[in-house]
């Protein structure tokens, strides 16, 4: 019974990351309506800069967070400008493969300026574990469930409450009427797609402390966030958050009680989407 | 006149005593091998650069990416061998590739300088093949050095329970049957679990280790995992009384982290080594390249590039056959220890260089990593248990 | 069709192709030939993924098909003989993508994509456990025909391609393309019209599977050796895809094209920058669709709908 509630405790820990990262997603997909393959490049950019200010700077990660936030933002809206609104009317294959080749241009820039190295930083408070009686949680972990909960929670308050907010919403649900919001659609798209890699951004320092900056660690996180997208349903902002936590409970399960678990992790992940898309497709019939 | 015809006689005579190679190089120079391979590319071009500057042996080097990948580096083979037409080629950093490369290999018949390729599935594609002369040890005298180390634990240290962590690719399971079979002979036992690499997500099986309570936690995987494992393991309260690891490499700022500290490592060089070959070789690199390279790669690409430019110097010769001769009765001394040539301990390789001698254990000490056995180039004693026991 | 047809270019570069062992190539010859046979097999599996596209069906799971003929071919080899082994494999792959197809009829679009994709993720994962795969350290693979003829790959190879370019030709100038075509704008309007969908979809993606299969175990006798990260990459499926929309989309041009094109060009800036090549090879795919939004073939003249 222990185990058990450890390993949920587990994979509810994981899950803020993924639902950040993933919210991300789902923004630039509902919202923008563009396939970004080059996401978790956002995410590698924000491990990054929070590696490179520690090394150099000395700079603790937490504050690398709002730094990471901004700097993402940026980039995000500039690559908006620059190369995602040319082909927002074009067919969603070929933003596809703009997007594409984006991500491999900056996995590959990150490569020619920094090589293939794993770099890690050591903020003093990286393995710092809390118990909660018989459970260990470790700080660091909690932390970023913690943060990620509260930047998703604001995100949703500028959802419902701000005008952008709620023309955002208005776009994501209904793809086939945005010009009717005349000018705003120009400045919602692009504020959207700065929050996406805002989002990603944040996520990406947590994860430097959590496991490492290295070009590519962003790939595998725009696939997960894909899943989850998928398993949410497109549109569905609020159907982010809980499909993060069954795909990181899954993880967690597996990982604790199947023999040799560790190594089918990504094939039950991929499993259960594969059966939840497919049920849902056939319920819905 | 005839003055004039003598000396210039005895400058082409002069001209003619430096023999001149054309040498192709293949290393992973992109893909996942990449560090490794760029570490390799340096140490080469660095021993290239003293081999021309010394006059008896004018290097060329012809470089090509392999990619990490067959797809790439059959071609780029292909195009060393008949474009490039070199007779020599340095290369086979990564097994899958260089398994790959066999069949190429023995159609083109170079002579072959494997850097890398420990896999034993390699040394049996190569079989037979008369000019191959592989450097690097294989997979087999890498867990024959680790089992030293673990039964130097087990006797003098009275550890009894290792748990093992390895990377589901063929890096960690490879070796992962003998190790659990050699391991339970020198009476320990063994628990062994598969993780995927680079998940960073070690929280659930820590945790079943931690019921099982090992002496020593040994993982088997690559550099994305140290950090998280040395956290994770905190974090869930596990504590061995080793933490050991045998990565290709460590993270880059991992040893300036608190939480290295007492971790234990193996590897064939460190730039620390007391070796006066090594020190050589550290300081002709931090001039040229301007900082300090941890990966062994290095000294072993500039180690084959000096053994080829000397065994050239005494045939006397760029003719592949007679420096194939030359090299395998090569003794010098390199960075690593002495290297000689002799077949290897399953007899399918003729021309083996290095053993399980090179091997050695290190520790991660507040910021740098020293050498702890064997006794013969420890720098200090082993800290058995480490700090993560402790605290 | 005006002046220089599609249906003449692509006689000239299956011709180029199939001469290609014997133009007068110099030193080069086997270096080009090298990169000739995965252009190839590439350009190949780029035709079959948009075999299925035309239907609508965005696979991510042409890498899995791949794979499971790489292995069928690769395995079975040694029992039955080179050419059988590649139909068996091929028809492994085949089988795989009726499950898959019949399974995701219900999605579309990004689902489908996923559940495609997850597909692929599970297939590799048992290529890596299952014993008699060779696991991680990956299966060696015996050379076609014994090894007893030097251009036996590239010409299997060729045929593959060949086999690609016809079933797309077919495909294009065939009733074929309309119930594609309808089936891809609109599944609903397409059964209006008396479409049979559900046979139409799964007939694509069982041709689009067994091409790659064919593709995957040619490959696998080439490189002699077959590891699970290596066959079911997810960098060769999505290759699969880059290289159609590059090239043309739902046109056989196209990825023809698209395939030469890409896979030269990647293997040109290897040698030719080494590092960081690949930061250009990106720049390049951004700038082609950014003023070519119908591929290359938008270059050459009226682009059929």
């Amino acid at each position: 019974m222990e185990l058990l509630l450890q390993t949920l405790l587990n994979g509810l820990l994981m899950s803020g990351i993924y639902a950040l990262v993933a919210t991300g997603l789902a923004l630039s997909l509902g919202v923008v309506g563009i396939v970004n393959f080059a996401h978790g490049e956002f995410l590698m950019m924000g491990a990054f800069l929070s590696y490179l200010l520690f090394a150099f700077r000395g700079v603790d990660p937490l504050l690398s967070l709002g730094l990471a936030f901004l700097a993402a933002f940026l980039v995000g809206g500039l690559a908006y400008q620059g190369l995602i609104r040319p082909v927002l009317k074009a067919p969603e294959l070929n933003q596809m493969l703009l997007t594409f080749g984006l991500a491999i241009l900056l996995q590959n820039l990150a490569l020619l300026l920094f090589g293939a190295d794993t770099r890690v930083v050591a903020p003093p408070y990286q393995a710092t574990t809390l118990s909660l009686g018989p459970f260990f949680l470790g700080a660091v972990p909690l932390g970023a469930f913690l943060l990620s909960l509260a930047i998703l929670l604001l995100l949703q308050v500028f959802l419902t409450r701000s005008r952008l907010g709620l023309a955002m919403r208005a776009v994501a649900q209904n793809r086939l009427a945005p010009g009717l919001l005349g000018i705003e659609a120009e400045r919602v798209y692009l504020l959207a797609f700065g929050l996406a890699a805002a989002l990603a951004g944040v996520a990406g320092v947590m994860l430097s402390v959590m496991l490492y900056a290295s070009p590519t660690v962003g790939f595998t996180f725009t696939l997960k966030s894909f899943a989850i997208v998928a398993l949410a349903g497109l549109g569905n902002l609020k159907g982010v958050v809980p499909a993060s936590f069954v795909l990181a409970l899954a993880e967690a399960l597996v990982s604790t009680y199947l023999p040799g678990g560790g190594g089918l992790v990504e094939a039950v992940f991929f499993l259960v989407l594969f059966l939840a898309l497919v049920g849902r497709a056939w319920r819905e019939a | 006149m005839r003055k004039v015809l003598g000396f210039l006689a005895l400058v082409t005579g002069l001209a003619f005593a430096q023999t001149s190679l054309k040498v192709g190089v293949i290393l992973p120079l992109s893909g996942a091998s990449a560090v490794s391979g760029k570490a390799a590319l340096n140490g080469i071009q660095l021993a290239a650069d003293e081999v021309n500057t010394a006059g008896k042996v004018r290097l060329e080097l012809v470089v090509v990416d392999d990619g990490t990948d067959a797809a790439k580096a059959v071609p780029a083979f292909t195009k060393l061998m008949t474009v490039d037409k070199v007779d020599i080629v340095i290369g086979g950093l990564a097994s899958g590739v260089t398994f790959a490369l066999s069949g190429p290999v023995k159609q083109y018949g170079p002579l072959f300088l494997a850097i890398g390729a420990a896999s034993s599935v390699v040394e049996q594609a190569f079989e037979g093949y008369p000019l191959l002369f592989h450097y690097h040890p294989w997979d087999y005298h890498n867990v024959a050095a680790a089992l030293q180390f673990f039964q130097y634990l087990n006797r003098e240290h009275g550890a009894r329970k290792v748990a093992i962590l390895y990377e589901d690719g063929p890096f960690g399971s490879a070796g992962i049957g003998v190790y659990k079979q050699q391991l339970e002979k020198l009476g320990y036992q063994v628990q062994a679990e598969p993780f995927k690499a680079g998940s960073g997500q070690f929280t659930a099986i820590l945790t079943r280790f931690r019921a099982f309570a090992p002496d020593i936690l040994y993982w088997i995987g690559y550099d994305v995992d140290a950090l998280p494992i040395a956290t994770q393991a905190r974090q869930v309260g596990l504590r061995p009384k080793l933490i050991y690891g045998a990565p290709p490499s460590w993270p880059i700022g991992f040893e300036k982290n608190p939480l290295s500290n007492d971790i234990a490592g193996m590897t064939a060089w460190l730039p620390t080594v007391a070796n006066p070959e090594s020190r050589r070789f550290v300081d002709a690199y931090r001039k040229k390249y301007g900082e300090v390279t941890e990966e062994y790669m290095a000294p072993m690409g500039y180690t084959i590039v000096k053994s080829l430019a000397l065994a050239a110097e005494k045939a006397g010769s760029a003719d592949k056959n007679r420096i194939a001769e030359a090299l395998a009765s090569l003794k010098m001394n390199t960075p690593f220890g002495p290297l000689s040539f002799k077949p290897s301990d399953t007899g399918r390789t003729k021309y083996q260089g290095f053993g399980p001698e090179i091997w050695f254990q290190f520790q991660y000490l507040q910021g740098s990593r020293r050498p702890v056995f064997p006794k013969e180039v420890a720098t200090r004693p082993l800290r058995y248990p480490g700090e993560y026991y402790l605290r | 069709m005006k002046g220089f047809g599609h249906p003449t270019l692509i006689l000239l570069f299956l011709l180029f192709f199939a001469l290609l062992p014997y133009l007068p190539l110099g030193i080069w010859r086997a270096f080009l030939l090298d990169v000739g046979f995965f252009v190839l097999l590439f350009t190949a599996l780029a035709l079959s993924w948009d075999l299925v596209a035309r239907t609508g069906q965005l696979s991510l799971a042409h890498g899995a098909f791949f794979g499971l003929g790489a292995y069928g071919a690769g395995l079975l080899a040694p029992q039955v003989g080179t050419l059988p082994a590649l139909c068996l494999g091929a028809l492994a792959a085949g089988a795989g993508a009726l499950v898959l197809g019949w399974v995701t009829l219900r999605l579309h679009g990004l689902y489908f994509a996923m559940a495609s994709l997850a597909f692929s993720e599970v297939l590799r994962t048992l290529a890596l456990k299952l014993p008699f795969t060779g696991g991680p350290i990956g299966l060696p693979v015996l050379p076609p025909f014994g090894g007893n003829w030097p251009l036996a790959a590239y010409y299997l190879g060729f045929s593959v391609l060949l086999l690609a370019t016809a079933l797309s030709l077919w495909a294009e100038r065939s009733p074929f393309r309309l119930a594609q075509a309808a089936t891809r704008q609109s599944e609903a309007v397409a059964r209006v019209l008396g479409v049979q969908v559900v046979r139409v979809k799964l007939w694509s993606l069982f041709l689009g599977s067994v091409v790659a299969g064919l593709a995957g175990g040619v490959y696998g006798m080439k490189t002699l050796f077959l590891s699970p990260y290596d066959a079911f990459s997810l960098a060769r499926a999505v290759e699969a895809l880059v290289i159609p929309i590059f090239g043309g989309l739902y046109t056989t041009l196209g990825p023809l094209l698209g395939g030469v094109a890409l896979v030269s060009l990647e293997q040109a800036l290897r040698l030719w920058i080494q590092e960081g090549y690949l930061v250009v090879y990106g720049a390049i795919l951004i700038l082609v669709i950014l003023f070519l939004p119908r591929g290359l073939v938008g270059v050459l003249g009226r682009h059929r709908g």
